[in-house]
């Protein structure tokens, strides 16, 4: 009788552990659970390579695509063509495709742009404090804002032209009424 | 003081001494300058001289939490929270051990929100919203969490009870004698084996 127990036991022990290996088989590692999916995101007041203060709030009622990079991060590299042809795809107007330079110095960040080309705004983060307010480990990280200024995902490590696309296209079909912009951003 | 307090303390006290405490190898993806892809290093010319700010708020915090009872009370609270805080880029080192300037930076965003009033919580409750509960090296005993401090307990007590249970059918197993059979003797080997049993005390006597 005991035997018996025993005989189904073993298999039953091993259903969790098989389990648990094909979840972690089958995930995409490069994807890390955020807890700003679905949040405000946070405000932030970052200047320009050419001077200008730039807001977060600024931006509502456009697509977001907020890029942390260096020009020390060899991965930065490997995505760089894709946010070269985010850029030429949509218009400002619609999609705002913002880097914010991580502990890293603008002359180095200017001369890597010289060398692989990209004509979007870049911001300095001084101290990485909208990096920390955004949950940022390391580089490149990149977060997909709504038009509503919500955050729709973060994705750890170099984004691709099809996660991009398919990024951009839902948050531009989102509804998005112009009245309540206007409400986020305080406009009269 | 608690002796994790303690030991928080020293180390708060080793760092700001210049106790340089190196970090771990960080994960793949999360990069940190290496100075590989241009001449100049980040840390040299940190745009708005991040580093020459550090410095200064470092230098300036241990000269004036050396004379000022409030501002030393304000580090060692800074040190206790950023003990508890898992660093970003490390291998489970805290904020306040890690070297890695995330981790330092960090470590100026905590004390400046301790500053500003927040309780130890609210800067902690902070963190957790932008990285998760993971930046915590201690989860919350709450919700599912519970299970991480309650699970060695129940499993000690069913250990306990398990090992009870077998230890007594092993002692009543050995009571009832089922160990090898022991033949009882008919009644004519009975005889015989007392007949040849005189015979030998004869035999001697």
């Amino acid at each position: 009788m005991k035997k018996k127990h025993l005989r189904w036991l073993l298999p039953l022990a091993a259903v969790p552990v098989l389990w648990l290996l094909a979840w972690g088989m089958g995930r995409d590692t490069y994807v890390l659970p955020s807890p700003m999916a679905g949040l405000d995101a946070p405000e932030f007041s970052l200047v320009s390579f050419e001077g200008d203060t730039l807001r977060r709030s600024e931006l509502d009622g456009r697509v977001v695509i907020l890029n942390f990079w260096a020009s020390w991060c060899i991965p930065c590299r490997t995505e760089h063509p894709v946010l070269v042809r985010t850029e030429q795809t949509w218009d400002d107007s619609e999609v705002v495709l913002l880097g914010v330079v991580y502990q890293d110095s603008r002359a180095n960040a200017e001369r890597f742009l010289e060398q692989y080309g990209g004509d979007w705004t870049h911001v300095i983060d001084p101290s990485q404090r909208t990096a920390i307010d955004y949950g940022v480990y390391g580089v490149p990280e990149t977060y997909f804002i709504g038009r509503d200024g919500l955050i729709s995902m973060k994705k750890v490590g170099p984004v691709t032209w099809d996660l991009v696309q398919t990024q951009v296209d839902s948050l531009l079909a989102a509804p998005y009424p112009t009245a309540s912009a206007d409400a986020v951003t305080g406009a009269p | 003081m608690s002796r994790r307090s303690v030991v928080r303390r020293a180390l708060a006290v080793g760092l700001v001494a210049g106790g340089a405490v190196a970090c771990a190898p960080r994960p793949a993806l999360a990069q940190e300058p290496v100075g590989e892809a241009n001449s100049e290093t980040p840390d040299a010319v940190q745009e708005g001289g991040q580093d020459a700010e550090a410095g200064e708020r470092d230098a300036g915090a241990d000269r004036s939490a050396l004379t000022d009872p409030m501002e030393a009370d304000l580090d060692a609270r800074a040190a206790e929270v950023a003990g508890e805080l898992r660093c970003p880029v490390c291998r489970n080192q805290s904020v306040l051990e890690s070297n890695a300037e995330l981790s330092r930076e960090m470590q100026g965003v905590v004390r400046e929100r301790l500053a500003a009033g927040e309780t130890p919580e609210e800067v902690k409750a902070y963190f957790v919203s932008r990285y998760g509960e993971w930046i915590l090296l201690q989860p919350e005993a709450r919700g599912i969490n519970l299970l991480v401090y309650g699970l060695p307990g129940i499993a000690l007590v069913l250990g306990f009870f398990l090992a009870r249970n077998r230890l007594r059918k092993w002692a009543s197993a050995g009571t009832a004698g089922t160990g090898p059979e022991v033949e009882v003797l008919s009644e004519d080997d009975e005889r015989w084996l007392r007949d040849a049993l005189r015979e030998g005390q004869g035999t001697r006597s």
